[in-house]
């Protein structure tokens, strides 16, 4: 394969064998399979990323793809420009936020562009279908730049197993349904097409790749806050490189123009900045750079002077050019030129950091340590199969082998400490599962073909093995081993050879039908529509969600202020179109910490804070009707500790636990909890609801306990509007003329009630009187008492 | 060097007993001394150690006596050897440590003091207070008896200097801020370490081939690689337990639910994973190899089998884990 030989020619090459005889042809067989297994792999990869749609509708699910489709919406309809510049007022109230200058702008320009596209046209497509359908549509193009990647290390073989495995993989399945329109759907392509183009100028030593490396980092940069995992790997793989002694002039090539120009080109996003020069994670990168030029003045250097000068030259240069690059990051990072890690990086190092010092990252439950059930069930088979490939990658060492070896190591390490980085160790162990595959079958099966022993049981094997491999596409790819692998001479014999190719086709397809499973019945709601199924399998829409936010945008004045934990920030402004405090770009903790405040302190001292933000109305997630767990109240704590965090003389953690240090809600709950504006807001007349009539009235099913404070009245909130399975509650703020304002005990009075009760009563005049009373006589006109 | 700091701290303990000893029995002419004083006295001995050690008398006077405007935290330990409690002396560290870091921050605060009674010098505190076991810590509030909140739940919170210090700060509104003595331990080991690697590569810097080693290499990745999906990362941050002892008395090696897992459930889980790997690699060698035909085919016998009986077998746990999974091979 030449420098073109990726990309557009395959599917040219494959209409060639149907004109000269299909089996004269080998190269012809080969794209034209190759061609096959990747359009099968797009389309099943699409295929099982449909079953939300299917099941629900075509939606946009979760949080926070809610503003990027807010954000892609608003782009298309005043233009690229406008968007960056878009203040955001209604978001932060009252802070509001620079949109355009705060986010990852690649994914709303992707989705944009095509948009313009099939606009132009003549394809009226609604915005919100492109943006349901983008990460399908993506997990095909990743399933291709996989196969790129892998055959750049491997052979294209395995090449295909990767972009069979990487298409229906629950890890990335996870981030890729129809309607997860988030960054992490384009970005998994961006990076993995990246690390192609990467291995590929590596490989070649050409400008031209390394440029086309830097400008998908581009793309990768625009696209999601992770490209810092490629700007550290790189520099490391070629460190590595570097102290293995592969230093070459293809490697400097490559690896310069690459970080030079993807350099400039990422300082170029709004979000990122001056970021690339002035932070630690960017470091090692500009690090590794100066290295390189050392090392290639080094050999230049080499060439002129003798051997004994060489020497003396060399240790001086190396010791110096070490410590002064040392040096003046430490100097940097001291003068304050240099940003220290920001704390979602740290925390990955420090795995204890997060924990203590920062509990609004501890508190997002994609940022908690992955267990080995998280692995197995994104992974299945692959996780036992992955250090394989590994294995074999380290025993044939070459480059670009250094390369997936380093990528692999990484990946798991950062996936171990936190699920959410799953995404980025599933491609790895997709390409290297793909190796294992392919090298064992390619070994197992590229004996059919022997002359020496030629018999009909394994080439039945083979036949009836690639009818049921046909069940999940993956067919063909052993075919072509067979006439890619070198023959020889062996006597496994074929009952032992097709033992084992039954035993990994078996294997396989447990992969894909699990794959099937987890998608879905693990990653395939909604999350904002939900659905329970009765015990006669019949199935029950619960769309509290969209109904709350629908009725606040209909009955609620445009530019009233919802107050809830920042979860729902989002969905109510994608959804209800109004203002809120918090949302979950989570950039102002002190602003959350005082939204926490309010809801886990007493009414009253809620409602200052209230007044003070400007409330008009709160919002709170109620589970306790359908059981549904993930509401308010299970993540009170959370909102106690973040607030604890700024305010911790006003709110303390251990008063919200009993005695024996347990958080519930029942009648042995502490009274700061029973009490506090979220227990409130949550339970507010739940005390005579009764699922039906067996059941105890204020029976909570998340919880499984009668809730401990029944009877309350609320003084300073009333209830504006409750869903149907009350999974939604919002509450109005009442205005301070409102609200009956509390009896204050008489010993607190400022006016002293002596004063009041002066009576005018006197033994003459026993009728009480009213101050400026109009005086009545019946049957005249009343007159005003002027 | 642990050893000579703790003697000399003995020593010095000893030789401040006796001091203020003296004093107390120069007080004891004046019956109860004033609470001036005593504040004074208080500050006094807390600026020469953070940490004091009351024996049973000087609990009284400082602790018990009533007029007072000052919160005492009294840890009741036992550390003397034949106690043989362990947990005192990790406890007894963290609290000198924020008793230091109390100390240094506010050299000259009359509001909250540390203070320790030793079992073997006040056993007759412990009866009063009702303590039978060790460690335990009290805080005394200026006005009124301790309530239920003011004993450290040592089972909840623990007894780390950060934790002691949070109740600390709930207890009394002084917030203090840790500053551990600075650890060199870590860093030592690590140049040490780097030192004898140096050392070692100068050593055999003519012979280098070990660098080369492409199965040394390759088993160290795959044991990383084992030891992260095994959940290891996990165990690190959450400390599980290593079994769980059911009510019923039988122990669950593996926890019951996909949100958690045992200690020694993820070294099976590393045990089976590093297995299934080895059957699949046994099968490629098996077949890639040249050589005897009978050998070859017993290992990719033996391969097929650990590949699939030990897959099963994880399938099977996740499976148990896993509450609805359908799918199953081998076993149940």
């Amino acid at each position: 394969m030449g420098l073109g030989g990726f990309g557009d020619p395959r599917p040219k090459r494959s209409h060639n064998p149907d004109k000269h005889g299909l089996f004269s042809n080998a190269s012809g067989w080969k794209s034209l399979i190759t061609f096959t297994v990747l359009a099968l792999a797009w389309i099943s990869g699409f295929a099982s990323r449909l079953f939300a749609v299917i099941r629900f509708e075509s939606i946009i699910h979760e949080f926070d793809p809610w503003f990027n489709y807010r954000s892609t919406a608003y782009m298309v309809q005043h233009g690229f420009y406008n968007f960056l510049n878009w203040f955001d007022e209604r978001a932060w109230y009252p802070l509001g936020r620079i949109v355009g200058g705060t986010v990852y702008p690649g994914l709303m320009i992707t989705s944009g562009s095509i948009h313009y596209v099939l606009h132009s046209l003549n394809i009226p497509v609604n915005i919100r279908d492109i943006c349901v359908f983008l990460a399908p549509v993506f997990s095909g193009l990743t399933a291709i730049s996989t196969y790129l990647l892998t055959k750049e290390i491997w052979s294209s073989g395995a090449g295909l197993f990767a972009a069979c495995f990487i298409a229906i993989v629950p890890g990335y399945i996870s981030r890729s349904v129809a309607g997860s329109y988030d960054n992490e759907g384009i970005a998994i392509f961006a990076l993995q097409i990246t690390y192609f183009l990467w291995v590929r100028s590596v490989k070649t030593g050409s400008i031209f790749w390394a440029c086309l490396t830097a400008l998908s980092y581009f793309y990768m940069v625009s696209a999601w806050g992770g490209y810092v995992f490629i700007i550290n790997l790189i520099p490391l793989h070629v460190f590595v490189l570097l102290l293995m002694g592969r230093y070459s002039s293809r490697l400097f090539t490559s690896y310069t123009t690459f970080y030079i120009m993807g350099l400039i080109m990422s300082m170029q996003i709004p979000f990122v900045g001056f970021q690339p020069i002035r932070t630690s994670e960017h470091m090692a990168a500009s690090g590794v750079f100066a290295l390189m030029m050392a090392l290639s003045f080094l050999k230049y250097v080499q060439t002129i002077l003798t051997k004994a000068e060489m020497r003396y030259f060399y240790m001086v240069a190396v010791v110096g050019a070490g410590g002064l690059v040392f040096l003046t990051v430490v100097l940097l990072t001291y003068a304050g030129i240099i940003a220290p890690w920001s704390g979602r990086f740290y925390s990955l190092w420090d795995t204890g950091y997060a924990k203590i010092h920062i509990p609004i990252i501890a508190s997002v439950s994609e940022h908690q340590p992955t267990t080995w059930f998280s692995f197995f069930f994104d992974l299945h088979i692959l996780v036992t199969t992955f250090p394989v490939g590994l294995w074999y990658c380290i025993k044939s060492i070459n480059d670009e082998r250094v390369f997936i070896i380093l990528y692999a190591v990484s990946a798991v390490y950062f996936a171990g400490v936190m699920v959410r980085l799953m995404l980025t160790l599933t491609p790895v162990v997709c390409v290297l599962s793909g190796i294992a595959f392919s090298h064992l079958l390619g070994l197992y099966l590229k004996e059919e073909e022997n002359p020496s022993s030629p018999d009909s049981d394994s080439e039945d094997d083979g036949s009836s093995e690639k009818s049921s491999r046909n069940l999940y596409d993956k067919a063909g790819k052993l075919r072509r081993m067979r006439h890619e692998q070198m023959r020889e001479s062996d006597g496994l014999g074929s009952n032992v050879r097709g033992i084992v190719v039954m035993a990994m086709l078996m294997m396989l397809m447990m992969f894909a039908v699990h794959c099937t499973w987890v998608t879905g019945n693990a990653y395939s709601s909604p999350s904002i529509v939900l659905a329970s199924y009765g015990q006669d399998g019949s199935r029950q829409i619960l769309d509290d969600f969209r109904e709350a936010y629908y009725w606040l945008s209909q009955n609620t004045h445009s530019d009233a202020r919802v107050m809830s934990w920042w979860d729902y920030g989002y969905q109510i402004a994608g959804m209800a179109n109004r203002t809120t405090l918090v949302d979950n770009n989570t950039w102002n903790n002190s602003h959350i910490a005082l939204v926490g405040k309010a809801m886990s302190s007493n009414e009253s001292e809620a409602y200052k804070i209230m007044t003070s933000l400007d409330v008009d109305y709160v919002l709170v997630i109620f589970g306790g009707v359908i059981g549904y767990s993930g509401d308010d109240i299970n993540k009170f704590l959370w909102m106690v500790r973040i607030a604890e965090g700024e305010h911790p003389k006003d709110i303390r953690e251990s008063d919200y636990f009993t005695e024996r240090g347990e958080f519930r809600v029942d009648s042995e709950g502490t009274p700061t909890l029973l009490n506090c504006l979220m227990y409130k807001l949550s339970y507010y007349r739940f005390g005579e609801f009764r699922m039906d009539y067996r059941s105890t009235p204020g029976f909570d099913r998340t919880r499984n306990v009668v809730i401990g404070n029944k009877n309350f009245d609320l003084t300073y909130l009333e209830e504006a509007y409750t869903t149907e399975h009350w999974l939604v509650r919002i509450y109005r703020v009442k205005k301070p003329d409102e609200f009956n304002r509390p009896r204050i005990p008489l010993s607190e009075r400022k006016v002293k009630r002596s004063k009041i009760f002066i009576t005018k009563k006197t033994n003459k005049r026993r009728k009480g009187t009213i101050k400026n009373k109009p005086t009545v006589v019946k049957g005249k006109k009343p007159t005003k008492a002027a | 060097m642990k050893l000579l700091g703790l003697i000399f701290v003995f020593i010095y303990g000893i030789l401040l007993i006796q001091q203020t000893d003296g004093q107390r029995s120069r007080k004891e002419g004046g019956q109860t001394s004033s609470l001036n004083e005593r504040v004074q006295q208080l500050i006094e001995m807390s600026n020469k150690r953070s940490l004091m050690r009351f024996n049973g008398n000087k609990f009284r006077d400082f602790v018990k006596a009533t007029p007072r405007n000052y919160s005492v935290v009294v840890m009741f330990t036992a550390l003397a050897p034949q106690r043989q409690c362990s947990i005192c002396r990790h406890a007894h560290d963290e609290f000198h440590i924020l008793a230091n870091s109390f100390r240094y921050a506010h050299m000259t605060s009359s509001r909250l003091f540390f203070a320790m009674v030793d079992f073997d010098e006040g056993s007759d505190i412990f009866q009063m207070m009702r303590l039978n076991t060790a460690p335990v810590f009290i805080h005394f509030p200026p006005k009124g008896k301790p309530k239920a909140a003011d004993t450290l739940d040592i089972q909840r919170v623990g007894f780390s200097a950060d934790a002691i210090g949070k109740w600390i700060s709930e207890r009394t509104d002084v917030a203090i801020r840790i500053f551990r003595p600075p650890n060199y331990s870590g860093t030592m080991a690590c140049v040490l370490l780097i030192v004898l690697v140096a050392t070692f590569f100068y050593v055999r810097r003519n012979n280098l081939d070990f660098m080369y080693n492409k199965t040394g290499w390759g088993l160290m990745a795959l044991l990383f690689c084992f030891t992260m999906v095994s959940g290891q990362m996990w165990n690190h941050i959450r400390g599980p337990p290593f079994v769980h002892k059911t009510s019923s008395g039988g122990v669950a090696y593996i926890h019951g639910s996909s949100q958690g897992q045992f200690v020694l459930e993820t070294y099976i889980v590393f045990f089976l994973n590093a297995a299934v790997t080895l059957g699949m690699i046994l099968i490629t060698e098996g077949a890639a190899n040249r050589g005897d035909v009978k050998k070859r085919r017993i290992v990719v016998i033996l391969g097929l089998g650990l590949f699939v009986v030990f897959f099963s077998l994880i399938l099977s746990i996740f499976r148990g884990k896993a509450h609805g999974y359908p799918y199953s091979f081998l076993f149940k």
